[in-house]
């Protein structure tokens, strides 16, 4: 039978990850197998969302890395030989799937965009980005297992279904890592994770000054959404924090609507963006790339055309 | 008085990709760069030997012949060497080939050292796996997405960014990082530098020199281009306009 | 014939693009729109090595060849042709004059600080009634014991008002004629020296021109550079070098205009196409992308010359001929290209057409260059 596993940090990873699983097992004829912290959900929520094993993960000891857990994933992995074992690319997910891929011996294909099993070749096939958004890469496994890496978000989590039967069995604890955390500082939670937002309203350089950023915020208000912004306006201008920055650097997001104000559409802020239903724009440069890349556009200034917007919703 | 290996790679610089026909990729007039993630490598292997008052630094990259500009680019930075692993079929090399590649040559020719530095990523593929994969094949410790490092006496303390903030961690050298892009700002080489660069000592290794297949275990089937364009319906300013625009923010039920 | 850029040239121009996109784009417009001179910009430049490029290391230079240095000022134009004209004189003319002509005492002492570009030199030729026809300059420079006293008026002196070392061109025996003229060096502060009226300019505006006045300018002897009667010849060296500076300048204003054409004529949409696609846009493209390949390749030959140790006096004036003018025709075409876009303040094209003009005109005018090149092909 064939296997995918699925390693996760957290509960919510699991979810999505078992969710990607289960788009790909039946195809695959695979029994699915969560790889998860001790402690981090009852198990029986992990089966209800199709886990046919559940592998728990040991308690670390203070101080002791996610990536602590290698050697025992390792371990079980070469006996379990599962065919596909998927990772969410966070960044200890990212740090984790290659340092196993180079202990199997296998290939690891990262931030993988859309994955899915032709049962006629009998394959796996696997897409990413590459040159900074430019190309799709598309990649066929050589190896057994394939890694694979794939973004917050990429997939649905998987619905609980009653009545699902698995097992569950603990994992030894792992040797002490190398790698030692002394300190650890959380990041001050922003008020809403634009990763997260259902509608955002995206500021660019179109603005002229910080303050007239409120414009955006009502807007954004009026859409019952959150402000996101560019790289220019974040990390240049510091106009917003960076978490709000979207691109290829930063944040990706998945949102219903984009509003973007202002901005151009450049390659790497509208990549960040490629994952919304609907793309808005509002610019004065008729000639604004993201008009080509954009569903609705309105060409005109901003500061007249909000608040007429805005006008026109409240009615 | 700490040596550093500053891993690097000479890629396309997809700011010159164009759009060919039938979405494809016309890679006809591309120049090729040291990746800007690299840079921040090669800057922080640098960076920690002027701040110790020594050692050395040497650059290590593998890639096809052309790639030799890439070395003297390279040196052009601050390194004080370099070894070159040159074989024309490097040029498509994917991250576990890469990885053993570098894992077999730093075994053999750089018996003794104290940090590995390498980029997040390559600027070309951003695969982000040479570095942790290097770190595993050489059994050392491997710290990922460094926004700060600092080298102690048989230890580096760094500040690594995950998701939910930052660990500061502490490894015992020899390791390896991967740095961020905000670790450092790499410096622009002067014309000295540059002109400099060429006489630095340089060691190329040819690929029959190496023990190991380095199989790949991945396939690329096909590069094509992205495409992010959409339906692009393009609306006046005028009331009518903006009547239509929110017209069809409402009729899609995305708002209240 | 090897047409190619060597590594460290092709490396050098990758870099100096990069100081460019990173420290004199984002300023270009203001300090044109200023009329202000961004100090900061130059200690950067000095900074990088980038002031005294062709000049050897033993006096504060980079060591590498013309060519390098030309290909520099063409990045340094294309981004800001003032940027890269201020470099081109400080290195082309007041560096290399100095390098070339110069005692070793004052090689030390005033080639070391303008090299490392702790110091800026500005070239002191033209007067109110002398443009064109040197001879007709007034300046005169009398002897008196060990020193030199000078008087007269300089007028549309680059780096007049803020130059630290001023080479300076005058009468120290006008019955000698031709080879009555001689050249000083003369640091800034010398009493009896200033800077007089400043000049508001329609383009190369960040670059600051003013008169440069001389009363009662008392100059040691020991400031004569070369011989005393050899400044007609000396202005033939400065003029050589720094015409290959001005043509480089040329080049980066030429691929600017010709940068900034693709961009809109890719993206503006008329008449249901982007005007790319109209043959009469993409015809003036074609001719500017020419024109601009062989302004480009006058000027490297040029340089080349000069680096072999052979005479290059008039392919000097070939390059700056050919490139002024062919900067002018088609940064004007660029504004076309824009058209009601491109004559709006803001636009790049806007400034790059009034940068282009004074390129005709300034170390030499088109007409100059057109009687030293006959002078040369019909002997």
């Amino acid at each position: 039978m064939a296997g995918i596993w699925i390693v996760a940090e957290t509960r919510e990873q699991a979810f999505e990850l078992l969710g990607a699983g289960c788009t790909l097992a039946p195809g695959m004829e695979a029994a699915l197998t969560a790889v998860v912290p001790k402690g981090s959900a009852p198990p029986g929520e992990y089966i209800a969302r199709g886990a046919d094993e559940v592998l728990l993960l040991a308690a670390l000891a203070p101080g002791e890395p996610f990536g602590a857990h290698l050697p025992v994933i390792e371990q079980e992995a070469g006996a379990g030989s599962p065919d596909l074992i998927l990772f969410a690319a966070t960044a200890r997910g990212k740090e984790s799937a290659a340092r196993l891929a180079a202990r199997l011996g296998c290939g690891l294909c990262s931030g993988c965009t859309a994955l899915a099993f032709d049962r006629e070749a009998r394959s796996l096939r696997m897409e990413r980005l590459a040159y900074g958004g430019a190309a799709i890469q598309k990649l066929d496994a050589l190896s057994k297992p394939v890694i694979v890496t794939v973004p917050p978000r990429s997939f649905e989590a998987a619905a609980a279904a009653e009545g699902r039967q698995g097992r569950v069995r603990e994992l030894p604890a792992p040797p002490p890592s190398p790698v030692k955390i002394v300190e650890r500082k959380p990041k001050e939670k922003a008020a809403t994770d634009i990763a997260e937002a259902r509608v955002i309203v995206c500021a660019g350089r179109g603005f002229d000054r910080q303050e007239d950023l409120a414009l955006a915020r009502e807007l954004a208000d009026a859409l019952g959404g959150e402000l996101g912004a560019t790289r220019p306006v974040t990390e240049e201008l510091h106009w917003l924090p960076e978490d709000l920055c979207i691109g290829l650097s930063g944040v990706q997001v998945k949102p219903e609507l984009y509003v973007g104000l202002g901005v151009s559409g450049q390659v790497q802020h509208m990549t960040g963006v490629r994952g919304a239903k609907v793309v808005c724009a509002v610019n004065r440069d008729e000639n604004a790339p993201i008009f080509a890349l954009a569903d609705f556009g309105i060409v005109g200034d901003l500061y007249e055309v909000v608040p007429k917007i805005i006008e026109a919703l409240k009615t | 008085m700490p040596t550093l290996i500053a891993c690097f790679k000479w890629v396309v610089d997809e700011a010159y990709i164009r759009r060919g026909a039938g979405g494809t990729l016309d890679f006809s007039s591309v120049d090729y760069k040291i990746g800007e993630y690299d840079r921040n490598a090669i800057e922080e292997a640098v960076r920690l030997r002027d701040a110790g008052g020594g050692g050395s630094v040497i650059g290590l990259t593998v890639g096809p012949p052309e790639s030799a500009k890439g070395v003297k680019d390279g040196l052009s930075r601050g390194m004080d060497q370099a070894i070159f692993v040159s074989d024309a079929s490097f040029r498509d090399l994917e991250p576990s080939q890469t990885a053993a590649i570098l894992a077999e040559v730093i075994r053999t020719r750089i018996p003794q050292y104290d940090l590995i530095t390498c980029g997040e990523g390559s600027s070309d593929l951003y695969a982000q796996q040479v570095g942790p994969r290097l770190a595993e094949r050489l059994g050392i410790p491997c710290v990922c997405f460094v926004q700060k490092l600092a080298l102690e006496v048989g230890r580096l303390r760094a500040e690594r960014r995950v998701e939910d903030g930052v660990e500061v961690v502490e490894a015992p050298l020899p390791a390896l990082v991967t740095v961020l892009p905000d670790i450092n700002t790499p410096r622009i080489p002067g014309v000295k530098d540059t002109l400099m660069a060429g006489k630095k000592p340089v060691t190329t290794v040819k690929k029959e020199d190496l023990a190991g297949g380095f199989e790949a275990a991945l396939k690329t089937g096909a590069m094509t281009a992205a495409s992010l364009e959409r339906a692009g319906e393009k609306l006046a300013a005028d009331a009518a306009g903006i009547a239509r625009f929110v017209d069809a923010l409402r009729k899609s039920g995305l708002i209240r | 014939m090897n047409f190619k850029l060597t590594e460290e040239q092709d490396l050098i121009r990758k870099n100096i693009r990069e100081f460019c996109v990173k420290n004199v784009e984002p300023i270009a417009a203001e300090i044109d729109e200023k009329e202000a001179h961004p100090a900061d910009l130059f200690k950067k430049l000095a900074e990088g090595g980038w002031m005294g490029i062709p000049i050897p290391t033993q006096y504060g230079g980079s060591g590498a060849d013309y060519l390098t240095h030309a290909i520099v000022v063409e990045e340094l134009s294309r981004s800001c042709s003032s940027t890269g004209f201020t470099v081109s004189i400080h290195v082309g003319i007041a560096c290399m004059l100095i390098n070339l002509l110069g005692s070793e005492e004052q090689k030390k002492k005033y080639l070391v600080p303008l090299a490392t570009g702790q110091h800026l030199g500005a070239f002191v030729l033209t007067e109110p009634g002398a443009g064109t026809d040197v001879m007709a300059a007034t300046t005169t420079a009398a002897k008196d014991g060990d020193a030199y006293v000078l008087n007269g008026t300089k007028t549309f002196i680059s780096n007049g008002p803020l130059a630290d070392t001023y080479l300076v061109f005058c009468w120290t025996d006008k019955a000698a004629g031709r080879k009555g003229m001689s050249s000083f060096i003369i640091p800034k502060g010398t009493p009896g020296l200033k800077p007089g009226e400043h000049f508001h300019k329609m383009g190369l505006r960040s670059s600051q021109t003013s008169e440069v006045v001389f009363k009662d300018c008392r100059v040691p002897a020991a400031n004569l550079l070369g011989a005393e009667g050899a400044g007609m010849a000396n202005a033939g060296v400065a003029f050589d070098h720094g015409r290959v500076g001005i043509a480089a300048q040329g080049v980066g204003i030429l691929q600017a205009a010709l940068d900034e054409s693709i961009r809109y004529a890719k993206q503006r949409v008329q008449m249901g196409s982007p005007i790319a696609r109209h043959q009469a846009i993409a015809w003036m493209i074609a001719d500017m992308a020419t024109d601009l390949q062989a302004a480009r390749f006058l000027t490297y030959y040029a340089a080349w010359l000069k680096d072999n140790k052979q005479p290059f006096t008039k392919e000097a004036s070939m390059a700056k001929l050919f490139a002024a003018e062919k900067a002018m025709h088609h940064t004007t075409k660029a504004v076309q290209i824009h058209g009601g876009y491109g004559y709006i303040k803001g636009a790049k094209v806007e400034r790059l057409m009034r940068d282009a003009k004074i390129l005709e005109i300034y170390e030499g005018t088109s007409e100059a260059q057109r009687m030293v090149i006959s002078g040369n092909v019909l002997r």
